[in-house]
């Protein structure tokens, strides 16, 4: 390749997103896109699950003429315990999440600072029986329940769960014996349980992940949003602009990255300060803007009729995020969690984009570290905000434009909540149903997580919501999955015309899309309270509603932690590859068998779009003639 | 245009064709056996067990003599060659001249002078396609079969025999099955799958005798411990001769077999001998090898014929595999006996001065193809596991043709 | 012909190409998704090894498909026999009787019995694939093909 300057292939992976993808592949730098022709050899021994390096032995692997490791550990019990690794590390991740926003509202209610919905606040409050004197008491006291539960030993079950979740779906988990105990205990014990020469029994392993689903599902998910709400802000239903244009080269941009909100309101509200904007005009911007990117990007969008000042739009998800830095666009990335790529440092590096951390457990390489703390936000913040200038004023003019103005679109829905789209619905969800019973809407299938760029970024994703809304079914998105769904159009009211004929006709009366934009992963926890009060109305349990998950790019181990909660939950999972377990024919088995007859869910592994989609259909049939409608 | 006659299609007369046809595209190539079919004699039990027809048993491919321009006369003797007028004469009393010939008639079996055995119409041999057709024919209607000798050839026949139905009793003068092959364990374990699957053994006994019908039929073999064990059809497993009846009077020098020299060619200019014939080696690879030694002489090639190393074998019987190679029992004074039980896999090897002298593996034999190359060159162990031993210990690659050499 | 080269010194054991010949020669022929290959099933066999270097690191050992191959050589059934067009050591598997003579003639130990203990397995050169599935499976081109 004489032509090729760079030792980087110029190759690069398939996106849903053709303009995306004739950008990354016009860049004159490395991004996970070009990355995955060389990573394309992938070991099989991995990919099944199979492949053990818990010990000095290893690394074992299965072949048929060796059928265990050293220690005596078969397919079986190697593929559960990496399993269960992958399921506690995730549980952790998202109960480091609530942990902290947690924290946050109290710090701040302490401090009686900005309590943005006392709305949601009472309603929380009075879900979870909790009184108090004032507004800021009463969240204290939320805070400290939430807490309180999340730092129960493991042999002491979390109390809020017996608020938080549908009644019926705890009684099967009570009969089931998979209640957690505290969250935090529940991912000690599961990364001891998988620990060397530790537990052996995969059935006890996985019971093990449906805990870890349940308190990863009703702390790190439903109860981070709910208490985002009360210190962000509630979702409302708005139109809103996603993609690369969204940048405005006449501001400091800050690129955001995490999962973690509740960090950034301080330093969220400064950056409109008069002295603050006084000093970027000093420096030659007109102020300062937020470009949305992964799922922290994704909340302050959900929530954006609240920041319309200074949030530009969200531009992108986890494996766009290269692409945005590579506009040349950003002067600085300010994170505090995944999806952070190790990838984007060099781009930084090379465009002199300033990289802040302020979360040490996301501490990138490149990264300056101003951890966020709550009695030190004020001179944390003006520091970071200094750092800012100080990039902004480093880099332009050395730095060469490459933006893509033309990128993404201005009209995306989003801001849909369990609150707003039932108020949208005229503060009841019988439309929903009616729809749903008259099979003008077939069923509801969650199409979540992560995008992921080894198979193609987000083409399985789109693929298959195209396949749903086609066979009218409604999508509701929340994860990186909308970043890239939203980027396509298809939350545009423009996209009904991909819909079938009874979808379509909903969304033109409604004026909505055919695919509704919940915004983070933590909005996965909105879907299950969808799904709750869908039933709740009905009178039915979970697993019998026409709803089915699809985590059709899943990356992470959250993400696996996630679908032990969809599982838990009784749902069909669609997963695009399979979890790292088809070395055991036991786990494969339980989870894509067995688990209908424990919790009603199911895994369905399938990397088709259309045969995905057929599948997928066929349950929510199954389920509505199980209802008679 | 050379005048090339070979006599017999078994695997030295067909790879010596296919190798002179190769040499020489024009030469004038007949072949002259008494078999009416090309076949495997390794696989006339399938044929008898009724697993494979005789097509099944062919190991060349049906086109063989059209596509290589080859003349076979099938079905015909020859009685005489007469190296002065280079000639050989055929049964149907024909003539035919040659330039060079090659003798690949291979070996009859052996009939041992025990009382009735050779004159009794129920006495069977197991050595060709004949054979078996005969023997296919003779157990018709039958139940009982009496074989002699547990080798090989004895054990082959038995398990087809088995698999069909038969009572089949064996007797083997020596205290153990497939004596050449085994040792005491390995010989137990084959000898419990054919008890399994009703085989009756008589070891360490010999045939004293036998008793004949009015039919002049042998009814009951008579054995050296006093036992008389009534029988319908009689199977004589008990070694080969080479098949140089025909060449009394030619001048052809034979001793144990016909002698020939390092080119393979007999004590008589153009004239070769190879496979059993020659009695230099009783199996198959080493019959086609010498087959191919043989034609490339023949076409002028001067090519050593490198000494064969004949004690080798591999059997498969009722899923059992087994490579022996070398002489496992007895073993000499002063070298060392490594034994061990491998998941299953019974590996014996007879070691001295770091040179590997037999092995027998019973079980899986994945994979162990290199034992003959170390035991016929006698190459250093490097004090090494033998067992552990793979080529990788030994590994050497042309870097141009990447072929691969043994580095030692 | 074409011939499997090896450059040992290249090969870190990932066993990559054990897994690709597995799955190109899989029993059950629904697709050729790694994730579904049995890895615990004898009937999956790889005709190629890896055997540690005993000098350190790892020897990767393909069947050469020989100029004048032991296997063919001593296969008394006409199963084995050289291509002289393809040079490749073809296999009859019909024609085989499992007799095992090529295991024991083969000097570099390639060859194998199958999991039946009625056949034979060596390489085919996935023959019909597009060129063999272990040099497209090898993440450090130790082994490519050439033409010799």
């Amino acid at each position: 390749m004489s032509e090729c300057t760079n030792c980087f292939s110029n190759r690069t992976c398939a996106s849903a997103d053709k303009p995306l993808e004739a950008f990354i592949r016009s860049l004159p730098m490395e991004t996970s896109h070009h990355r995955t022709e060389g990573q394309s050899t992938k070991c099989g021994f991995g990919l099944q699950g199979v492949c053990c390096r818990l010990c000095a032995n290893g690394p074992c692997r299965i072949t048929p003429k060796a059928p265990r490791g050293i220690c005596g550990a078969d397919a079986d019990t190697i593929v559960a315990r990496n399993f269960l690794r992958a399921v506690a590390a995730g549980s952790g991740c998202y109960i480091h999440i609530v942990e902290n926003t947690a924290k946050n509202l109290r710090d701040t209610a302490l401090a009686k600072g900005k309590i943005r919905s006392e709305a949601a606040l009472y309603r929380l409050a009075e879900e979870l029986g909790i009184e108090g004197n004032d507004v800021y008491d009463l969240a204290v006291k939320v805070a400290d329940q939430v807490l309180a539960d999340l730092y129960k030993p493991e042999y002491v079950q979390m109390e809020l769960i017996e608020k938080l979740a549908y009644s019926p779906r705890l009684e099967a988990w009570k009969k089931l014996g998979i209640l957690p105990g505290g969250s935090k205990s529940e991912v000690f014990a599961g990364v001891v349980k998988c620990s060397t020469n530790l537990n052996s029994d995969p059935m006890d392993m996985l019971v093990d992940c449906l805990k870890l689903g349940i308190s990863t599902g009703v702390y790190g998910l439903m109860l981070t949003n709910l208490l985002n709400d009360i210190l962000l802000g509630e979702p409302e239903i708005r139109f809103a602009p996603v993609g690369l244009n969204v940048i405005d080269p006449d501001y400091i941009n800050i690129m955001i990255t995490g999962h973690q909100h509740s960090m950034f309101t301080y330093i969220q509200d400064r950056l409109l300060d008069e002295d603050v904007v006084e000093k970027a005009k000093a420096a030659g911007a007109k102020g300062f803007k937020l470009v949305g990117c992964t799922c922290v990007g994704q909340d302050l969008q959900l929530r954006g009729a609240h920041y319309t000042e200074i949030f530009d739009g969200h531009a992108g998800n986890n494996y766009t995020s290269e692409a945005i830095l590579a506009t040349g666009g950003i002067d600085g990335v300010l994170s505090e969690f995944n999806c952070t790529l190790p990838g984007i440092e060099p781009i930084c590096d090379e465009l002199m984009i300033k990289q802040i951390c302020i979360d040490d457990v996301a501490k990138k390489k490149n990264a300056e570290l101003i951890p966020f703390n709550f009695d030190t936000r004020k001179e944390d913040g003006d520091r970071i905000i200094d750092e800012l200038i100080e990039s902004y004023k480093n880099r332009r003019g050395k730095v060469k434009m490459n933006l893509l103005p033309e990128h993404g679109n201005k009209n995306t829905l989003t801001g849909v909540s369990e609150i707003s789209l039932k108020k949208f619905l005229g503060d009841s969800w019988k439309p929903l149903i009616d729809l749903i019973v008259s099979g003008k809407i077939k069923g509801v299938a969650g199409v979540v997580g992560c995008s992921s760029v080894a198979y193609g970024h987000d083409t399985l994703t789109v693929a298959l919501t195209k396949e749903l809304i086609a066979k009218d079914i409604i999508v509701l998105s929340a994860g990186c999955s909308s970043g890239g769904i939203e980027n396509c159009g298809l939350m545009t009211p423009e996209a009904a015309e991909l819909a079938g004929p009874g979808l379509k006709e909903v969304c033109k009366t409604l004026g909505i899309p055919p695919v509704l934009n919940f915004g983070p992963c933590l909005a996965i926890g909105r879907l299950e309270m969808v799904a709750t009060e869908l039933a709740k109305e009905i009178g039915i349990d979970i697993p019998q509603l026409p709803l089915v998950l699809s985590a059709a790019q899943w990356l992470e181990e959250q993400a696996l932690a996630d679908g032990c909660f969809g599982l838990a939950l009784g749902l069909p999972l669609h997963l695009g590859v399979p979890p790292f377990i088809t070395g055991s024919k036991l786990v494969t088995k339980v989870l894509t068998e067995d688990m209908k007859e424990l919790t009603g869910g199911q895994v369905i592994v399938d990397a088709d779009a259309k045969s995905a989609a057929d599948k997928l259909e066929a349950i929510i049939l199954e389920k509505r003639s199980a209802l008679n409608i | 245009m050379a005048k090339y006659i070979i006599i017999g299609v078994g695997p030295a007369g067909i790879m010596a064709a296919e190798r002179i046809r190769a040499m020489e595209s024009n030469a004038e190539i007949t072949m002259i056996s008494a078999d009416e079919h090309v076949h495997s004699r390794c696989m006339l039990h399938k044929y008898l067990g009724h697993e494979r027809d005789v097509k099944g048993i062919n190991f060349v491919p049906e086109d063989f003599f059209e596509r290589n321009q080859i003349r076979w006369v099938k079905g015909e003797k020859v009685t005489r060659v007469n190296p002065e007028e280079k000639t050989v004469e055929m049964e149907c009393q024909a003539v035919l001249p040659y330039d060079k010939l090659l003798i690949a008639t291979g070996a009859a079996f052996f009939i041992p002078p025990i009382e009735h055995f050779r004159e009794a119409s129920n006495v069977y041999g197991f050595r060709d396609f004949s054979d078996a057709e005969a023997m296919d024919r003779a157990v018709e209607g039958k139940k009982r079969v009496f074989i002699v000798g547990s080798g090989l050839v004895g054990l082959d026949a038995a398990s087809a025999l088995c698999e069909r139905g038969y009572e089949v009793s064996i007797a083997e003068m020596a205290p153990r099955v497939m004596p050449l092959q085994t040792d005491e364990y390995a010989a137990s374990v084959y000898q419990k799958a054919f008890e399994n699957a009703g085989c009756k053994f008589y070891l360490g006994i010999g045939v004293t005798g036998s008793k004949v019908n009015e039919n002049g039929e042998i009814n009951s073999i008579l054995l050296s411990d006093g036992t008389e064990v009534p029988c319908d059809v009689v199977l004589v497993a008990a070694g080969v001769r080479p098949k140089v009846d025909f060449l009394e009077g030619s001048g052809i020098k034979i001793g144990r077999g016909i002698e020939v020299n390092e080119y393979l060619e007999t004590s008589i200019p153009d004239i070769y001998a190879a496979g059993d014939v020659n009695g230099l080696s009783g199996v198959w690879p080493d019959a086609m090898d010498q087959g191919k030694t043989a034609a490339m002489n023949m076409c002028g090639v001067k090519v050593e014929y490198e000494k064969p190393y004949p004690f080798k074998n591999t059997s498969n019987f009722f899923g059992i595999t087994m490579l022996s190679i070398g002489k496992i029992d007895p073993v000499d004074e002063d070298a060392e006996v490594k034994v061990v039980f491998d998941r299953g896999t019974y590996k014996k090897a007879i070691v001295k001065e770091d040179r590997l002298q037999a092995i027998l593996i019973q079980g899986d034999i994945s994979n162990t193809g290199i034992y003959l190359k170390l035991i016929k060159d006698q190459i250093p162990l490097k004090g090494k596991d033998v067992f552990k031993l793979s080529f990788a210990d030994f590994y050497g690659i042309d870097e141009r043709t990447g072929a691969f050499s043994y580095q030692v | 012909m074409k011939r499997i080269f090896i450059d040992a010194e290249k090969c870190d054991g990932c066993m990559s190409c054990t897994l690709a010949c597995m799955n190109a020669h899989r029993k059950d022929a629904e697709g050729e998704s790694i994730y579904t290959l049995d890895l615990t099933d004898p009937e999956n066999q790889s005709r190629n090894f890896i055997k540690k270097n005993p000098k350190g690191g790892y020897i990767p050992l393909f069947c050469r498909h020989c100029d004048d191959p032991d296997c063919a050589n001593a296969c008394m059934s006409g199963a084995l026999k050289k291509d002289l067009t393809t040079g490749l050591v073809k296999y009859d598997k019909e024609k085989c009787a499992g007799c095992y003579m090529c295991v024991m003639n083969c000097r570099y130990g390639i060859p194998q019995p199958d999991a039946s203990l009625h056949y034979m397995v060596k390489c085919d050169f996935c023959e019909g694939k597009d060129g063999p599935s272990c040099v497209k499976a090898c993440p450090k081109e130790a082994i490519y093909v050439k033409e010799v």
